[in-house]
């Protein structure tokens, strides 16, 4: 299957200021691809180029197979965008400010529009500038929502809702999923990435520093062990094992971080007739913030 | 790579977009622009033709008869040089047309220049800053079409406005001209005068336009404003010569259309370089990075002067970039009106006959002494330094428009303090405009040797009308909205303008002039202060900011 978006050491740098570097990324038809990130690192400069809002330093970007500064136009009839940061007509109506982005896209289905209105509890009839934080975004997202796009490009979409519009938009994007149309989700929220993507890629500093499934990622992250004994635990049995750090003993319990596969702590602590056996899988959270090295990946109880 | 990925676009029951709402609507960029350029639109032709059809009343009546039409043509020869390559030659004074032509056309090129400036740099270039661009730009056409379908937006504004304006000239000249006298000016007379100030507009707005996506809308609009200034004024400065040969004034300086003479391979070339400027715009802007701008390097602003330790010093501090901006233009100004006016005056003041000619056509100014020639500038740049007040204003209101009200009042700082703090900022940065343009009078009138010791004390009286307009400002954004706050201030400034420029030529009311405040603040360059006038504009002033802070305390903050 060909990819939606693909790029080649796509790299952007802003005189001396640094954009992306060497960004390779691949999202295939009918995936929901979460993009992490801290804030500055690099994820709306890379929608931007995938759009040709802006051009790449060097390295080549693709959408639908086209390269994006080649034929901007027929990548932008397929995709709805909704930026991380917009401010639109504040003299405009929100459905006036929905007809006008569904006219400049050649018409728009007016009931689907009204469908996603609905669904979005948006009251169209107020003038964008009356419009709360919340209901700016919602906005924003029924404007690249309403043209039934092919390819999605959110720049942190839940930005100022409140959960259960959050929900309808998870469900919403599934509904374009199942019809066939393919997600690119800018995020530093974590939880929203987690369940409702289906890869995900971390930027750090402009660099991808990790590719992969959400589950397969989050086996990559150390597992928090604590095992409990009859008697004085076998420290340095587990000290040798790969992968295990930051061993601590106390009384009968022993704590420690596993990276990696457990199954030679498993395999070791039956062997030593553990009594008790706790393992806690990182949330994906926990693993974003293990690569960042921000903070020690404590699994919370 | 040819091969698509995923599904191709689908059919859907999609809405036609109307040919209307094409043209005038939301059906396309083009349609929105023209929508919402509807407002400026109606002013402008409302002023151009408005203006066109007084001027043709006034000169019409001031000059009724072929006797006086004569003492005006007397002109034509003894006008200084540089006046007339400042206005324009002086062809058939003595009728509607020539007279019209010398002595308003300028200033409605200058007029209708600056609009287009103000338009043509905003329209992408705000749009960008204002964050809405990038949702247009995704959409399915290039960004080359987005600034062509907004350039043509502007030449369609343009255009309409030039045609109510030549309508109004041919209408005006046979309303109240004497076809006997030379007045009727004929449809392609009329249409040659619109076409100069377009492509005049044009030619200044494309150079606008052109920058736009390099130094993004403050700084482009800046620099195309400052060239035009320095291109019409190098026409009458012999120091720029050099520089005049670039100006589009000089390239049409025998096009006066209004008295049928034409010069439409001059006119060609200021078409063809404001094209040229309209493509550049176009390209740069579809090549460049979007919302990424260069910027001008100016030097970083000294922490002092960033005003971050109270809210007055950081109310000025927020001023000051454009204080120092509208300082920049006014002191400029002043050195080459100062440098001129003395030239002006020894030759007027050698003929007698000069002398009464001047005085019917610039009643009240003494135009034999280099005083009364700054006074008569004084005139128009009371305009510029009411714009400036309103620029002042409008800075202060972006506090709430902006949504850093809220932040602000989140601190002990007190609703009324946040006013008084930010009329004071505006006050403030008047100052700082105001001491500028004296620098550069002082520095004009000493290259030119003139004593110009009154002109000096009375470029205050600048100062003293802005601050008059910053109060006014600030209570309408005290008491009712902020966000209108900076456009009222404008239209008083207009207004004004207009009532003391029409009343006089009209012969209207005494009453109807009065109510402009211009006409109470006395000829303070030739050492003549009105201290009734003086002392209410300052009232105004310091009783603006506080009816501000009063009605600022009884309303609810906005966004």
């Amino acid at each position: 299957m060909a990819a939606v978006i693909r790029t080649d050491k796509l790299t952007k740098s802003y005189g001396s200021h640094r954009g992306i570097v060497d960004v390779d990324l691949e999202v295939q038809q009918g995936e929901v691809f979460g993009f992490l990130g801290p804030n500055g690192a690099g994820k709306t400069t890379t929608i931007r180029v995938l759009l040709d809002l802006i051009r790449p330093t060097s390295g080549k970007a693709f959408v639908f197979e086209i390269e994006s500064s080649a034929d901007p136009n027929a990548i932008h009839r397929r995709i709805g965008y909704l930026p991380g940061e917009f401010a639109l007509y504040d003299r405009l109506t929100g459905l006036q400010t929905l007809e006008y982005f569904g006219n400049l896209r050649g018409g728009v289905d007016k009931v689907y529009q009204a469908q996603l209105i609905e669904r979005f509890d948006l009251d169209p009839s107020r003038r964008f500038r009356e419009y709360s934080k919340g209901n700016k975004q919602k906005v924003g997202l029924v404007a690249a929502l309403q043209n039934k796009p092919d390819l999605l490009m959110l720049d942190e979409p839940t930005s100022g809702l409140d959960p259960l519009v959050q929900q309808t938009f998870f469900e919403v994007m599934r509904e374009r999923v199942a019809d066939g149309g393919t997600v690119f989700l800018s995020s530093h929220v974590l939880n929203e990435v987690e369940r409702s993507c289906d890869r995900v890629a971390i930027i750090r500093d402009g660099r991808i520093v990790q590719t992969g499934r959400v589950d397969a990622l989050r086996d990559l992250a150390h597992h928090q062990v604590e095992l409990r004994f009859a008697a004085e635990p076998p420290v340095a049995e587990f000290d040798k094992l790969p992968g295990v750090t930051d061993v601590a003993v106390e009384n009968h319990l022993i704590r420690m971080r596993v990276l990696g596969p457990i199954t030679p702590v498993v395999q070791a602590a039956a062997r030593l007739g553990v009594t008790d056996f706790l393992s806690r899988e990182p949330s994906l959270e926990e693993t974003f913030l293990a690569l960042y090295g921000r903070e020690s990946a404590e699994v919370k109880s | 790579m040819t091969a698509q990925a995923g599904a191709q676009p689908r059919a859907a029951h999609l809405t036609p977009i109307s040919v209307r709402s094409r043209i005038v609507g939301l059906g396309s960029i083009y349609g929105k622009t023209i929508r919402d350029s509807r407002l400026s639109l109606i002013i402008a032709s409302g002023m151009l033709g408005g203006m066109a059809l007084v001027m043709a009343a006034g000169v019409s009546s001031i000059f009724p008869n072929a006797a006086s039409r004569q003492e005006i043509d007397k002109l034509i020869g003894a006008i200084p040089s540089s006046m007339v390559n400042l206005f324009g030659k002086p062809v058939q004074l003595g009728t509607l047309g020539g007279y019209f032509s010398w002595k308003y056309g300028a200033i409605f090129a200058l007029g209708t220049s600056l609009w287009s400036i103000m338009a043509l740099s905003g329209t992408l270039a705000g749009e960008a800053g204002h964050g809405s661009l990038d949702l247009v730009a995704a959409a399915p056409f290039g960004k080359r079409r987005i600034a062509l379908e907004k350039v043509a937006a502007h030449l369609t504004i343009l255009t309409l406005a030039l045609a109510v304006l030549a309508v109004a000239c041919w209408a005006g000249s046979h309303l109240f001209g004497d076809a006997s006298l030379g007045d009727s000016i004929s449809p392609l007379s009329a249409v040659g005068y619109s076409l100069w100030l377009g492509f005049i507009a044009l030619f200044f707005g494309g150079l606008a336009f052109a920058l736009g996506p390099l130094l993004g809308r403050a700084g482009s609009a800046g620099i195309a404003a400052a060239v035009m200034i320095v291109l019409w004024l190098a026409n009458g400065f012999d120091g720029l010569a050099v520089v005049a040969t670039i100006s589009p004034f000089h390239w049409t300086a025998n096009h006066i259309a209004l008295v049928g003479q034409y010069d439409w391979a001059g006119l060609a070339l200021v078409g063809v370089a404001a094209a040229a400027f309209l493509a550049i715009g176009v390209e740069l802007f579809a090549r460049r990075d979007l919302g990424v701008t260069s910027g001008l390097s100016l030097p970083g602003m000294p922490k002092v002067m960033l005003g971050v330790h109270g809210s007055v010093s950081r109310a000025f501090g927020e001023e000051l970039p454009r204080a120092l901006s509208w300082g920049i233009g006014l002191g400029l100004m002043g050195a080459l009106i100062g440098s001129l006016v003395g030239t002006m005056a020894n030759q007027i003041k050698s003929d007698a006959g000069l002398i009464s000619t001047f005085s019917g056509i610039f009643p009240g100014f003494d135009l034999a002494s280099a005083g009364g020639w700054l006074q008569l500038y004084a005139q128009l740049l009371f305009i510029a330094a009411g714009l400036a007040a309103a620029t002042f204003v409008s800075k202060w209101a972006s506090d709430e428009t902006g949504g850093r009200l809220e932040m602000f009042l989140a601190t002990p700082l007190s609703r009324s303090r946040w006013v008084v703090s930010g009329g004071i900022g505006a006050i403030l940065a008047v100052v700082v405009v105001t001491f500028m343009f004296a620098v550069g009078l002082a520095l004009g009138t000493a290259s030119g040797g003139v004593e110009a010791g009154d002109a000096l004390v009375g470029s205050a009286v600048l100062g003293i009308y802005a601050v008059a307009i910053v109060g006014i400002g600030v209570a309408v954004g005290g008491v009712w909205r902020t966000s209108i706050a900076g456009e009222v201030s404008a239209l008083v400034v207009i207004a004004t303008y207009l009532i003391d420029l029409v009343a006089p030529a009209l012969k209207l009311p005494d009453w109807i002039h009065q109510l402009a405040l211009t006409s109470h603040l006395g000829q303070p360059m030739i050492g003549v202060w009105d201290p009734v006038g003086i002392g209410f504009c300052c009232a105004l002033a310091v009783g603006g900011v506080v009816v501000g802070a009063v009605g600022m305390r009884r309303r609810d903050v906005g966004r």
